[in-house]
C-alpha cells in the first residue's frame, strides 16, 4: 500500500508539472498582452517594453517557466518587490500581492464550501438513491427519479440568484453568505454556508441519487446478496452491509471527481453568492490576464484533481479487498 | 411414515413480468422426510430454483404471487412474517448456492461471513462465532483454518470456495439443506468431493437436503428420492432406484437418454430432448410437454393436447402421463 | 501634445460601471439592456442638466468641506462592489474606481469640491489655490497650506510634492498619467529622466522653501491646475517611499488610514487623526469607519440594496450599476426614488469613419443623417439607459460647453432618410457600400442590425464584419484595416477638449486613438493654437468651436449613444451621488443615518 501510495504521488508531481506546463505556454499562444494590463492608457511601446520588464516577461518563455518551477522548491527574490519563499507561485500581475498568500487565504473558504455541500449532496443523494432502489417502480422512486432530474437541470445562476431573493433578501429566512472560519464561529460559519451548500447540493445530488438508484439494484441482484439473506441477515443489514457496499465503488469515484473539481473552485456558486474562494480567484486570474495567479489556480485545481484520484484509489482498496491484494 | 419435515403442497408461484405473467411454479406438491435427500431434476427454467427461493422466502414479494402450502416442520411459511423467516433463514434452513464466487461477498472475510450467520442466530460474541466458524472449516476439510478464516473468497479456489459455502449454510445446523447446482461450477474431482462432504455432514447431524440439479449421474449417486420437474409441474416422482432404474414419464427418458453413461458404447449418440423448454407465460394446455413428446400418438394427440395429466399414484413412484404402465414399460426396456 | 494611447484597461472593467475615468471604455456588458421597449417611460421626466464645473478661489480652497443636507457624522458605512483597487500607489493610478478610493487616503495639490448637486469647482487641496501661472503659463507655482500632515503627524512639505512627481519617472511606474511629466520633459520622458532613486533630481520643479512648489514647463499649458486634480499626481511621502511595495502600503495624507487589506476581498479603513478638516474643502469624511467589499456581482450588488435590509442599510457602491435584468424593476419603484442615481457616461463614443477609404465627405454626412439613433437607444434600454449626444465633446466633461445639432438628431432621431438620400444624390456614390465591424457581443449583435436596416433605407449598402472581442481594438487599431466604420470610446482626462481632440484626431498610426485616421495640417495648426492658448476660458471655447467646425467641415465621425448608469444607495446613506465627471460614486460626501 506504502509503495503503491508512494508511486501514485510521484505519477501526480509529474501530472502536475505538465499540466503547470501546459498552462504556462497555452498562456502565452492568446494574443492577449499582460503587459498591456499593466500600462494603463498612456501606453507607447517603450512603456509596454517597461511593463513586460517589470513582470518578468521579457525573459525567453523557457527560462520563465523553469524560474517558476524551481520558485517553488526555492522561493524567489523579486526586484523591488522582495523575497518569495517557497512555495513562491510568484507576485499576481494585477496587484503585485504574493500569490500564496491570496491561495492561501481564499481556501478555507472553497474547502469548507466543499465539504459543506459534499456532505449533504453525499449523503442526500445515498439517501434518496438507496430509498429508490429498495422502492423500485412505486410512487417514493418515482419522486426521487423525477426530483432528482430537475435538480441537475437546474442552473447553480438561477436557483442561486432566485434562493437569494427570495431566502435572504425579500423574507429575510436566511442570512446573506458569508464566509467565517469555523475555529472563530462554528454556528457562523454554518449559517453563513448554509445556502451556498444547499444550492450546489441540489445540482451535484440528482447524480449520486441516479448512480446510488442504478447501482443499488443491480447490487440487490447480485447473488451474495441473496445468500446475506439466505442466511437470515435482517433486510437492513442486507442493505446497508452488503449491497451498499458494492455500491459505494462507482459512488466514491464520481465524488472523488466531484470534490476535486470543486476544491478547484465552484466559479458559478461563488459568483452567485459574492463569495471569495478559489473560484472566483481564478475566473479572475483569466480575464485579467494574471498569469502567476492562473498558474497557481490551475496547479490547485489540478492538485485536488489528482490527491482525489488517489484517495479514490485507496478507497478502493478500503472497500473493495479483491482491489487490495491484486 | 411420520409426518415429513417438509411438506410442500399445491404450490403455485406467479411472477409479474412486462411481458406478462410467469407461471414459474404450477400444482407442485412433494416431502423431504428427515435425515433424507431429495433431488429435484429438471432443464433450466423447470422451476426447480423457484420452488426453492421460495421456500425460504426469498422470492421479491412485489411481484411474486404465491399460493399452496410450504410446511417446515409443522410450521406454515406461505404468508409468515418476515421476522419468521429471518429467523429460519440461515439457522433451520440453509442453501447453498450454484457458484460460490459470485455467491460469498467479496468484501467480508469468510470467517465473517460464516461467523455473522452464528451471531445472528446463537446470539454469541464475536469470539466465539469466529471459533464456530474455524471449527466449521475444519469441518468441510479447509486445511489451515486458523490462517484461511481471515481470507477473502477471492483468495480461495473454487472447490475451497464451495466448502466455505457448505461451512456457512452448516453452521447452525439446520434442518433442511437446499443445495441449488452446489457442482455445477466446479470441475468433477471437485464435485465428487463436494458430494461426499454433503453425504458425510448429512450422515452426522441427521440434515434433510434438497439437492437441486440437473445432472442425473449426481442424483444417481447422493439422492434417496427424486422429483422431476417439467415447466413448473412435478412430471414424475420417486426413490432413486424407481426413476432412473424404470423411468416412465418420456421426459425423464429424454433427459437419461441425453447423459452419457459409463455402461454405453462409444458411437453411440447421445440424443437430447427434441425441441425446447416451454415459455412459461404460454404453458402449452394439456400435458406441457405434448410439444416434445414422441410418443403422442400412442395415446392420441387430442388426449395429451386437452386434460393436464395428474401425477399418479398418489404415492410412491408416481408420473404424470397418459401412456399406460404397459406401453411405458414397452417403450422403455 | 502628442498622446500615442490605446485602450487595455477597458477590459478590466467588463459588466461593471466603467472602471476609467478617462480610459476608453468598452462597448461591452455594461447596462445597455436588451429589453427593447419603454426604457425609462416611468422614471420621472426630470431634464438632465449637465454639471458645471469652475475654477475656485482661494476662498474656495479652504476646508472644510461644504457639507451635504442631513448630514451626520460618524458611525461605519459599506461599500460593495466587483473589484478590489488594483493600485494604491498614486503614480499607479489611472483608472477611475482607484483615483475615487485614493480620495480616502491620498491627497493632490488640486482636486475637485462638490458646491451643490452638479456644480463643482477646481480648488486648492493642499495647495492654497489653483495655482498661480506665469511665463505665459510656462511656469506653474503652488503655495502648500499650513497643517497639512502625513499620518504620522509629520507636515507634508514641497520636498514630498516634489519627490511624488519625480517618482513617477522611475521603471516600475508602468501606468498613471503622464501630461506633467512630459511637460516638464520630453514626449519620450521615461528616457529623459530615470526616477529619483539613484540621487537624481529633476531641475523643472523647484522648491524654493517647504511650502513653495514650482513647476517649469517647456511649453504653456494653462490647464496645469486641471491636470494635477488627476489620481494620478497624488502625493506620496519621500521618507516612507518604498517603491514597488508602496502600492501595497501607502501612508495616508488623506482622512483615514488602512487598517486592513486582503486583496480581493475587503479594505477597512479608520479616521487619520493627522488630518485636520479644516484644511480640506473636498473631503467630508464624515463616516468614522470604512469596510469596503469586493467580488460581488452588479447583480448581486443591486439586489442586496433593492432588499435594503439589516446591514445592507449602510451599504452602498461606488460603481456597480443596475444590470439590464433589474433596470426596469428599479426604475418602476418610485419608493426607490431616494435610493436611485442615475447619470450619463462622462466619455466621449463615437462610430469612426475610416478617412482612407470613405473620402466623400457627403457620403459620411449622409450616413450622419440616415443614423437610427432612436432605434439604437431602444435596443440599449430605451432613454432611461442611454442618451442621444450630439456633440464630440461629452457635456459632463467639459467647461463651457455649448450644444450644437448638425444632423437633426434632437429633432429626428430616429434618422431622416430623405436628407440622406438627397445628400448621397450630390455625392461621388449614390447607392455606395460600407463595411460596418462591430465588437460582437450580444448588444452590438442587435445594434448592428438596426444599423444596417436605416442605412440600407437611403440606399447605402452595409456589410457588417463582427469582430472577436479580445482583439476588437487591436483590429480597427490598424491603419490599413479594411473596415470603414467602427466603434470607439475615448474620455477626456479633464474637463476640457483638450485632452480630447488632439487625442482622437492626433497623430495616425498602428494603436494610436485617431481611429478615423484625420490627418489634415490646418486642424492640426489649430489645436496647437489652442494648446498654447494662456486663457483658460478662451481655449475652453475655442475646443468647443472645433468641435462643431470638424463635424461640419470634415464629419469624421458619427457620435454614438451614451450609455446612462442607475444605481442605488442604502436607505441609511446619505449624501451619494455619482460624480457626472467620474461617473462613480464619490466618498467625499458620504455619510451614515443613525
Amino acid at each position: 500500500m506504502i509503495r503503491f501510495i508512494t508511486r501514485r504521488t510521484l505519477g501526480a508531481a509529474v501530472t502536475l508539472v505538465i499540466i503547470a506546463a501546459v498552462t504556462f505556454f497555452l498562456f502565452f499562444a492568446v494574443p492577449a498582452d499582460p503587459a498591456r494590463l499593466a500600462c494603463g492608457k498612456v501606453c507607447p511601446p517603450e512603456l509596454l517594453e517597461q511593463a513586460r520588464h517589470n513582470l518578468g516577461l521579457d525573459q525567453p518563455l523557457f527560462a520563465q517557466f523553469l524560474a517558476w518551477l524551481t520558485g517553488i522548491f526555492t522561493g524567489r527574490d523579486y526586484e523591488g518587490l522582495g523575497r518569495c519563499p517557497a512555495p513562491c507561485l510568484g507576485f499576481s500581475f494585477v496587484n503585485r500581492a504574493p500569490v500564496w498568500e491570496t491561495i492561501l487565504d481564499r481556501l478555507p473558504l472553497t474547502v469548507s464550501l466543499t465539504i459543506g455541500a459534499a456532505t449533504v449532496f453525499f449523503t442526500f443523494g445515498v439517501a434518496t438513491g438507496v430509498v429508490a432502489a429498495l422502492r423500485q417502480g412505486r410512487p417514493l422512486d418515482k419522486i426521487a427519479s423525477v426530483s432528482s432530474l430537475i435538480g441537475a437541470s437546474v442552473q447553480i445562476y438561477f436557483a442561486g440568484t432566485l434562493a437569494l431573493y427570495y431566502l435572504v433578501y425579500k423574507n429575510h429566512i436566511l442570512r446573506q453568505p458569508k464566509y467565517v472560519p469555523f475555529t472563530e464561529d462554528p454556528v457562523g460559519w454554518l449559517s453563513g454556508l448554509a445556502l451556498p451548500w444547499v444550492v450546489l447540493a441540489i445540482i451535484f445530488t440528482a447524480n449520486y441519487t441516479r448512480m446510488t438508484r442504478s447501482t443499488m439494484v443491480e447490487q440487490l441482484g447480485e447473488d451474495y446478496v441473496r445468500t446475506a439473506r439466505a442466511k437470515g441477515m435482517p433486510g437492513r443489514s442486507v442493505v446497508m452491509r452488503f449491497a451498499l457496499r458494492g455500491t459505494m465503488i462507482p459512488i466514491v469515484t464520481i465524488f472523488g471527481v466531484d470534490l476535486g473539481t470543486l476544491i478547484g473552485g465552484a466559479i458559478i456558486t461563488e459568483q452567485t453568492f459574492g463569495l471569495q474562494g478559489l473560484g472566483q480567484l481564478s475566473i479572475r486570474a483569466v480575464t485579467n490576464s494574471d498569469l502567476p495567479m492562473l498558474m497557481a489556480t490551475v496547479l490547485v485545481a489540478a492538485g485536488a484533481i489528482v490527491v482525489f484520484n488517489i484517495i479514490v484509489d485507496v478507497m478502493y482498496a478500503v472497500i473493495d479487498p479483491r482491489v487490495r491484494l491484486s | 411414515m411420520s409426518n415429513p419435515f417438509l411438506s410442500v403442497r399445491d404450490l403455485t408461484v406467479d411472477f409479474h413480468t412486462e411481458d406478462g405473467v410467469v407461471h414459474a411454479v404450477d400444482g407442485l406438491s412433494f416431502d423431504v422426510e428427515k435425515g433424507t435427500t431429495l433431488g429435484i431434476v429438471g432443464e433450466s427454467g423447470s422451476g426447480k430454483s423457484v420452488t426453492n427461493l421460495t421456500v425460504l422466502g426469498l422470492h421479491n414479494p412485489e411481484t411474486t404471487k404465491i399460493s399452496g402450502e410450504i410446511r417446515l416442520d409443522g410450521e406454515e411459511l406461505i404468508g409468515a412474517p418476515r421476522s419468521t423467516m429471518e429467523r429460519l433463514r440461515g439457522n433451520k434452513v440453509a442453501m447453498i448456492f450454484q457458484d460460490p464466487l459470485t455467491a460469498l461477498s467479496p468484501y467480508h472475510t469468510i470467517g465473517r461471513q460464516i461467523g455473522e450467520v452464528y451471531r445472528k442466530h446463537t446470539g454469541a460474541s464475536r469470539g466465539e462465532s469466529r471459533k464456530r466458524a474455524i471449527e466449521m472449516l475444519t469441518r468441510v476439510g479447509i486445511p489451515q483454518p486458523k490462517t484461511r478464516v481471515d481470507d477473502y473468497p477471492h483468495q480461495f479456489s473454487g472447490g475451497m470456495r464451495q466448502r466455505a459455502m457448505i461451512a456457512m449454510a452448516l453452521v447452525c445446523d439446520p434442518d433442511l439443506l437446499i443445495a441449488d447446482e452446489p457442482t455445477t461450477a466446479l470441475d468433477v474431482t471437485v464435485q465428487a468431493q463436494i458430494l461426499d462432504l454433503l453425504k458425510d455432514l448429512q450422515e452426522q447431524m441427521g440434515t434433510s437436503i434438497i439437492l437441486i440439479t440437473h445432472d442425473l449421474g449426481v442424483v444417481a449417486s447422493t439422492v434417496h428420492n427424486v422429483l422431476v420437474m417439467y415447466a413448473g409441474r412435478a412430471v414424475e416422482r420417486g426413490t432413486v432406484t424407481e426413476v432412473l432404474g424404470e423411468p416412465r414419464h418420456p421426459y425423464t427418458w429424454g433427459l437419461l437418454a441425453s447423459m452419457p453413461h459409463l455402461t454405453s458404447s462409444v458411437d453411440m449418440p447421445l440424443k437430447p430432448v427434441r425441441g425446447t423448454p416451454p415459455s412459461l407465460i404460454n404453458v402449452p394446455p394439456g400435458c406441457p410437454f405434448h410439444p416434445r413428446c414422441d410418443y403422442m400418438d400412442l395415446v392420441g394427440g387430442e388426449v395429451c393436447k386437452g386434460e393436464r395429466p395428474e401425477l399418479s399414484p398418489h404415492r410412491g413412484h408416481g408420473d404424470a402421463c397418459y401412456l399406460t404402465l404397459a406401453q411405458k414399460r414397452e417403450i422403455h426396456k | 501634445m502628442t498622446v500615442r494611447t490605446r485602450s487595455a484597461v477597458a477590459a478590466l472593467a467588463i459588466g461593471a460601471l466603467a472602471l476609467t475615468s478617462a480610459c476608453a471604455e468598452g462597448n461591452q456588458g455594461g447596462p445597455a439592456t436588451s429589453g427593447g421597449q419603454s426604457g425609462g417611460s416611468s422614471a420621472p421626466a426630470e431634464a438632465y442638466k449637465p454639471a458645471s464645473i469652475t475654477v475656485g478661489t482661494a476662498e474656495d480652497s479652504k476646508g472644510p468641506a461644504i457639507p451635504p443636507e442631513g448630514v451626520v457624522k460618524g458611525g461605519t458605512v459599506t461599500m460593495i462592489d466587483r473589484n478590489d483597487f488594483a493600485h494604491l500607489d498614486p503614480a499607479q493610478i489611472y483608472v477611475n474606481t482607484e483615483a475615487n478610493f485614493n480620495l480616502l487616503i491620498a491627497r493632490s495639490l488640486t482636486g475637485y469640491k462638490r458646491v451643490a448637486k452638479g456644480d463643482y469647482k477646481l480648488v486648492g487641496d493642499l495647495a492654497t489655490d489653483t495655482g498661480t501661472p506665469s511665463d505665459g503659463g510656462k511656469t506653474w507655482t503652488f503655495t502648500l497650506k499650513d497643517g497639512v500632515k502625513w499620518q504620522d503627524g509629520t507636515p507634508i512639505t514641497s520636498e514630498d510634492v516634489k519627490w511624488s512627481m519625480e517618482r513617477t519617472f522611475a521603471p516600475f511606474v508602468t501606468q498613471g498619467p503622464a501630461y506633467i511629466q512630459q511637460w516638464l520633459t520630453d514626449v519620450d520622458y521615461k528616457k529623459a529622466y530615470k526616477g529619483p532613486y539613484d540621487g537624481k533630481r529633476l531641475s523643472s520643479i523647484e522648491t524654493p522653501d517647504d511650502k513653495t512648489i514650482v513647476y517649469k514647463f517647456t511649453s504653456p499649458h494653462a490647464d496645469a491646475n486641471y491636470a494635477l486634480a488627476m489620481g494620478g499626481y497624488a502625493i506620496v511621502p519621500k521618507a516612507k517611499d518604498t517603491k514597488e511595495k508602496y502600492d501595497k502600503e501607502p501612508f495616508s495624507s488623506g482622512p483615514y488610514i488602512i487598517t486592513s487589506h486582503v486583496v480581493d476581498k475587503t479594505v477597512d479603513l479608520e479616521r487619520n487623526p493627522h488630518w485636520d478638516p479644516a484644511t480640506d474643502p473636498i473631503r467630508g469624511a464624515y463616516p468614522d469607519k470604512w469596510h469596503l467589499e469586493f467580488g460581488l456581482e452588479p447583480l448581486q450588488v443591486t439586489d442586496r440594496l433593492l432588499a435594503d435590509s439589516g446591514a445592507d442599510q449602510k451599504t452602498f457602491t461606488f460603481y456597480s450599476s443596475t444590470p439590464p435584468e433589474r433596470l426596469q424593476q428599479v426604475l418602476d419603484d418610485a419608493s426607490l426614488a431616494s435610493r436611485r442615481m442615475s447619470s450619463p457616461s462622462p466619455y466621449g463614443n463615437y462610430y469612426y469613419f475610416n478617412l482612407s477609404r470613405m473620402k466623400d465627405a457627403k457620403i459620411r454626412q449622409a450616413v450622419n443623417h440616415a443614423w437610427p439613433s432612436k432605434q439604437i437607444q431602444q435596443v440599449m434600454g430605451g432613454p432611461a439607459a442611454a442618451a442621444l449626444p450630439t456633440t464630440i465633446l461629452n457635456e459632463n466633461t467639459t467647461v463651457g460647453y455649448q450644444p450644437y445639432d448638425l444632423f437633426g438628431k434632437t429633432t429626428k432621431p430616429e434618422g431622416d432618410i430623405e436628407k440622406a438620400k438627397a445628400l448621397l444624390k450630390e455625392s461621388s456614390d449614390p447607392t455606395p457600400t460600407i463595411v460596418y465591424a462591430y465588437n460582437q457581443t450580444p448588444v452590438q449583435e442587435r445594434v448592428t442590425v438596426v444599423i444596417k436596416n436605416a442605412l440600407e433605407k437611403a440606399g447605402i449598402k452595409v456589410v457588417a464584419k463582427a469582430l472577436d472581442r479580445k482583439t476588437y481594438y487591436d483590429s480597427i487599431g490598424m491603419v490599413k484595416n479594411e473596415f470603414d466604420l467602427y466603434w470607439a470610446g475615448w474620455g477626456s482626462d479633464w474637463p476640457s477638449g483638450s485632452t480630447v481632440l488632439p487625442v482622437i484626431f492626433g497623430p495616425v498610426a498602428d494603436g494610436t486613438p485617431n481611429y478615423s485616421h484625420l490627418k489634415d495640417p490646418a486642424l492640426t495648426a489649430e489645436m496647437d493654437k489652442i494648446t498654447a492658448m494662456t486663457d483658460i476660458e478662451a481655449a475652453n471655447a475655442a475646443w468647443m468651436a472645433l468641435d462643431k467646425k470638424i463635424q461640419e467641415t470634415i464629419t469624421p465621425l458619427v457620435v454614438a449613444e451614451n450609455r446612462i448608469a442607475t444605481m442605488l444607495h442604502g436607505s441609511k446613506v446619505g449624501g451619494a451621488e455619482i460624480d457626472p465627471q467620474q461617473w462613480i460614486v464619490q466618498p467625499n460626501t458620504i455619510f451614515v443615518k443613525p
